[in-house]
């Protein structure tokens, strides 16, 4: 059984834990006067951090954890706090005294720490990274996160799904098709209505649009991180590119508000001719990159993820597909009619990622242009139905999970889990065999989230 | 590689071929000058992110595309805050973060300025208020200017900071 998620909420007397599998969900209610339960970590390492979360967000104690440490709530947050606890209404909160956090370190003579972040010397999103060095060589690595954390699994409560829609598409500007698809998902199953295809059809070619945008990026900064500098001029130029046609599609060039009820016009035949000419360019891309040495040096064999401890964390997307397992939700009927044509490969390592970026990128122009069509929809919502409800798509990072409460109308918990959430946790497993010297070049063929991470 | 110069070759220059070019040329023009003026050819700008969704950055980044290709007025995105004239920045000011950005700003000698980009820092887009959020950025700081949008696009990022350069 592959880990999903695990969350609590808040149910007046008691929590409610949520053990999120593939196969299955695990429900456990525990009483809030002893507010403790067993840990899956030793199992599923991953669940770490959604316990540590668990117990910062609600106290509830994790007792065999082999990991007790805060996560969310960093060096001068009033640690007496609970803020996903219903009775919990402050607006403001004041900075308390600074307790330095204990980071995972590997000691001994000659052996010492690089802290990084979490502002970094480039245009990316705030997050630590904490070194144990014998000289170039890094013996382990600590992922710190949450300086982006910016409660809004608290800030959607009491909202009804139409309010909550603009925050939720500004979770991760990255992913913001990806979770506006899980909001229609939800939304269409809360109001009772069936999505015609038509619709599904939309949706899924702007989806694949953001992927094409996400993957260029990629494609132009992992090589650049390698020292390859004009594949970044490359890429970012066909980058502009999608990103203006997705500004002609849905007027925003992140996709803001693009996935709604409504019909959409649009000019099919331009779209076909740019796709055939995103075509050519990447055709031509990959022939010119392929050919370069030097790149492929720096890529094979560095930041290698073994395909077993991918497994045992429970790894999603890219950087699962690139050691070779086959884990995609897009594997169903639907993408499959239209062209999808699972991407992976087994070495696990920087080359494998940015290939398997390159193909779905390929694989992506094939299905959008199997999405295009000229048929109308139209959609009656009825009344939003109490209830919980959950849904799955595959983002450009990975595996994205959101679930939604309504009581009355209204949002009474939301939970999303970002695949960065789970991929983060196993950068550390890349690091083993190279220098740190490396470490920009192996983050950046990840490309993961902060955003969606911290929520 | 001899297909990519080929490639290159027949392509040149890919900023004069934009739809609005001539504007872009002029906006493009006045920065280079005011840029001359007024930091001597050449503004260094740190960007922090206090808590945004990471689509200001993307934008930022697209800067360096090139369309736009910003580098080549004088302006650069630099790696520390102490080889910066300006802080621009974007994001909610998140209650973990607040305490950095503001060591950020500290850090950038004298005399400098902050730019606020994107709706967040002024809470205007839509994330509401939480215990978690410390913006408006102007409780934190004295802003120069602010570069509207959610997320404002390169041309209006460019047009932005012209403006703050006359300001100044």
């Amino acid at each position: 059984m592959r880990f999903i998620a695990r969350y609590a909420k808040d149910l007046g007397k008691n929590f409610e834990v949520i053990d999120v599998f593939d196969e299955e969900v695990k429900r456990v209610v525990i009483s809030k006067e002893n507010p403790s339960i067993k840990t899956l970590a030793k199992k599923y390492p991953s669940a770490i951090w959604f316990e540590r979360k668990m117990s910062d967000d609600f106290g509830i104690v994790i007792e065999d954890a082999f990991d007790k440490r805060v996560l969310v709530h960093q060096e001068r947050f009033p640690h007496a706090i609970h803020p996903m606890l219903k009775d919990f209404k402050e607006k403001e909160i004041e900075f308390s005294e600074y307790v330095p956090y204990k980071y995972e370190v590997v000691s001994g003579d000659g052996i010492f720490q690089v802290s990084v972040g979490p502002i970094h010397a480039g245009i990316i999103e705030p997050g630590h990274f904490h070194f144990s060095q014998a000289g170039e060589g890094m013996l382990h690595q600590e992922v710190r996160h949450f300086y982006k954390y910016r409660a809004i699994e608290k800030m959607l409560e009491g909202k009804t799904l139409f309010e909550a829609k603009p925050i939720i598409e500004r979770i991760s500007g990255n992913e913001s098709v990806a979770y506006q698809t899980l909001w229609r998902d939800i939304t269409a199953m809360a109001c009772g209505v069936e999505i015609p295809l038509e619709m599904r059809k939309r949706d899924a070619f702007l989806l694949e649009l953001e992927r094409v945008i996400h993957h260029l990026t990629d494609l132009g900064f992992i090589p650049n991180d390698g020292g390859f500098g004009a594949a970044l001029a490359y890429a970012s130029k066909l980058c502009e590119d999608a990103r203006r046609k997705m500004k002609e599609l849905t007027k925003s060039r992140f996709g803001f508000g693009s996935i709604n009820f409504e019909q959409s016009f649009w000019d099919v035949e331009s779209i076909k001719i740019y796709l055939e000419q995103l075509q050519k360019d990447i055709d031509f891309f990959q022939d010119w990159i392929m050919d370069i040495p030097s790149i492929w040096d720096r890529f094979d064999t560095t930041g290698i993820l073994d395909v077993n401890n991918c497994v045992k964390y429970g790894g999603v997307g890219v950087v699962a597909r690139a050691c070779g397992i086959v884990n995609d939700r897009r594997l169903n009927q639907f993408y499959l009619e239209n062209g999808f044509e699972s991407v992976s490969e087994v070495s696990g390592d920087v080359s494998a990622r940015f290939k398997v970026r390159l193909k779905e990128v390929q694989n992506s122009i094939v299905m959008m242009r199997n999405f295009l069509q000229t048929k109308s929809f139209s959609v009656e919502l009825d009344d939003v139905k109490d209830g919980e409800y959950m849904s799955f798509t595959e983002s450009s990072i990975g595996e994205l999970f959101m679930s939604i409460d309504i009581k009355d109308g209204v949002i009474e918990r939301f939970f999303a889990r970002d695949p960065s959430f789970i991929n983060w946790q196993t950068l550390h497993l890349m690091m083993r065999a190279d220098i740190i010297a490396d470490f920009p070049l192996i983050n950046k063929s990840c490309d993961l989230s902060y955003a969606g991470n911290d929520l | 590689m001899i297909r990519f110069w080929n490639k290159r070759l027949k392509l040149g220059v890919l900023t004069q071929d934009l739809e609005f070019d001539e504007e872009l040329e002029q906006i493009k023009k006045a920065i280079k000058s005011e840029v001359n003026k007024k930091f001597a050819g050449s503004l260094a700008i740190r960007m922090v992110d206090s808590g945004s969704c990471n689509a200001c950055e993307a934008e930022c980044n697209a800067l360096a595309n090139p369309y736009y290709d910003l580098e080549r007025l004088g302006i650069y995105f630099v790696a520390s805050p102490r080889h910066a004239d300006v802080m621009l920045l974007s994001g909610v000011m998140t209650f973990n973060m607040t305490p950095h950005a503001i060591e950020a700003y500290k850090q950038i000698p004298e005399p400098k300025w902050v730019i606020t980009m994107g709706d967040c820092p002024l809470m205007k887009a839509p994330f509401e208020k939480t215990f978690a959020i410390k913006a408006p950025a102007n409780n934190h700081f004295e802003v120069t200017h602010h570069i509207e949008g959610c997320p404002p696009e390169p041309r209006e990022i460019i047009k932005g900071l012209l403006e703050f350069l006359r300001k100044i």
